[in-house]
């Protein structure tokens, strides 16, 4: 039995099958048409997965879609009609996990939501990797612009310049990096 | 941590050397005010900079309303209630004006004061004006006392015609009001000499509470024996910050970093972060900083840096 709470977008209220379709599966199913309250109405009800069934995506929509993207990341699998490769392109960059077109078959559904979340969560994980790996890179140039003042103000050696880096990281029980970034602060009041 | 001072500004003369044009600021999360500020223009004479300027020695105003300062509005909606002008000449020329602006707070110990010699007794300094916060006790005190030149925070900051940093100033013997500043929980304290004509002499003094320290940190530097390089003689903070200590061991050549262009031009400086922050503790921060020059008959004597 499938637990999910998912946030249902009909652009066609009238249109039943799919909510049907979810609650046979057993999803825990909230169903409403597109609006300006779209963003609030998903910090208000949290849901596990988002829904679409439309013809094509707004651009409001896709808009609407990129904020969610950075204020909290959800699966999103959207059912549409139109096939064109740029709005499929948009979709997917607005972060739509499944785009699947005249696809809406009962027997379907739920491993296509199943695919959507595994690929949503495969996703995350890259997206993480890379925003650490992004991170220690940074961290990386900032411990070396921060040796490289150290050099310059101390007549440090590299080596003197990353102990001394260190220990005062240590003393203040934090990263390296942070230690980094308060050295570059205090040199830049002297420049 | 919070800061007695909690608005720092510099006011320099326009090209024609008529007005004060606002230079540069620390405002901290004080937007508007510092909207306020920002296009604010002071002729000879006119708001709190402009009397300082007129006056030719530093002013304390400790109340706003229906008094000549301009921006009332805007302090007192950014809750600040008081204001020291200190004008930085160079012999008759004005350099600028550093105008202070402290809050109402209900926690803020701490003391700014003018000192100025005695008509009367010519070797004896008195408070002229002051602002105290919430210590009134030691504001009575302090303004009955009659300092004699080179004894007390004042009086060796006159003789020796040098910024004075005293360091746990509660138990130091040549601080006359120590015991009175202990029970007020004053920590350290500066004096500078901001203004030495023939006639009269001006010594401010920054009393700095551990609770609500003046600055977050304090640094006096001076120029080497032979004139080439400055120094940094003294630091304070209220806690031991090994990074401000590291950055205290260089030498400063003229016109070099915002420490040397002060040296090379006389001019008050701001440097860093403009914009609010807040202080981290366990990262010693401190991202923005305020050098003031003390200039006597038109040469550098030292450079007091108050880091925030």
């Amino acid at each position: 039995m499938n637990m999910l709470n998912v946030l249902l977008i009909e652009s066609d209220p009238d249109n039943t099958l799919l909510e049907n379709s979810l609650n046979s599966y057993g999803f825990k199913c909230l169903k409403t048409q597109y609006s300006p309250t779209f963003l609030a109405l998903i910090k208000e009800i949290t849901p596990d997965i988002i829904i679409f069934n439309l013809d094509t995506p707004s651009k409001k929509l896709l808009v609407d879609l990129q904020t969610l993207k950075s204020q909290s990341a959800l699966p999103v699998l959207m059912f549409a009609s139109d096939g064109n490769v740029d709005t499929i392109n948009q979709a997917i960059k607005a972060n739509v996990s499944a785009y699947i077109v005249d696809g809406l078959e009962h027997k379907r559904i739920n491993s296509i939501i199943n695919v959507a979340i595994a690929r949503f969560k495969h996703q995350q994980s890259l997206k993480n990797a890379l925003e650490e790996a992004c991170a220690k890179l940074e961290d990386r140039k900032q411990i070396d612009r921060a040796k490289a003042i150290l050099i310059k103000t101390q007549n440090f050696t590299e080596d003197e310049a990353y102990h001394t880096l260190r220990k005062l990281a240590m003393d203040r029980n934090i990263t390296l990096g942070e230690m980094a970034k308060n050295v570059i602060a205090m040199s830049e009041l002297f420049k | 941590m919070k800061t007695f001072i909690k608005v720092t500004e510099i006011w320099i003369p326009d090209k024609e050397r008529t007005q004060l044009e606002f230079g540069s600021g620390l405002y901290g999360g004080l937007h508007d005010f510092k909207a306020a500020s920002e296009q604010q223009q002071f002729a000879y004479n006119e708001g709190l900079p402009g009397k300082a300027w007129a006056a030719g020695h530093p002013i304390v105003l400790t109340k706003f309303e229906y008094s000549y300062f301009k921006r009332t509005a805007a302090a007192k909606k950014a809750g600040l209630t008081c204001g020291i002008a200190i004008p930085v000449f160079s012999g008759d020329f004005l350099m600028a004006v550093v105008v202070f602006l402290c809050g109402d707070d209900e926690e803020h110990a701490g003391a700014i004061e003018v000192w100025c010699n005695n008509p009367i007794s010519a070797n004896t300094l008195n408070v002229m004006d002051g602002y105290y916060g919430t210590l009134q006790h030691f504001e009575a005190i302090s303004r009955q006392l009659n300092m004699p030149k080179g004894q007390g925070l004042a009086g060796l900051a006159w003789a020796t015609g040098m910024p004075i940093l005293i360091d746990d100033i509660s138990k130091a013997a040549t601080f006359i009001r120590a015991s009175d500043a202990q029970q007020a929980g004053i920590s350290m304290g500066i004096g500078i000499p901001v203004s030495d004509t023939l006639r009269q002499t001006y010594i401010m003094t920054f009393l700095s509470a551990k609770a609500t320290p003046i600055a977050k940190r304090i640094q006096l530097w001076i120029p080497d024996r032979q004139g080439k390089q400055l120094i940094c003689q003294q630091g304070y903070s209220k806690n031991s910050n090994d990074l401000a200590k590291i950055f205290e061991t260089i030498t400063v050549n003229k016109g070099v970093g915002a420490i040397g262009r002060v040296w090379l031009t006389g001019m008050p400086v701001i440097s860093g972060n403009h914009e609010s922050s807040n202080y981290n503790p366990e990262l010693d921060n401190l991202s923005s900083m305020l050098a003031l020059p003390v200039i006597e008959k038109g040469r550098l004597k030292a450079i007091v840096s108050f880091l925030f």
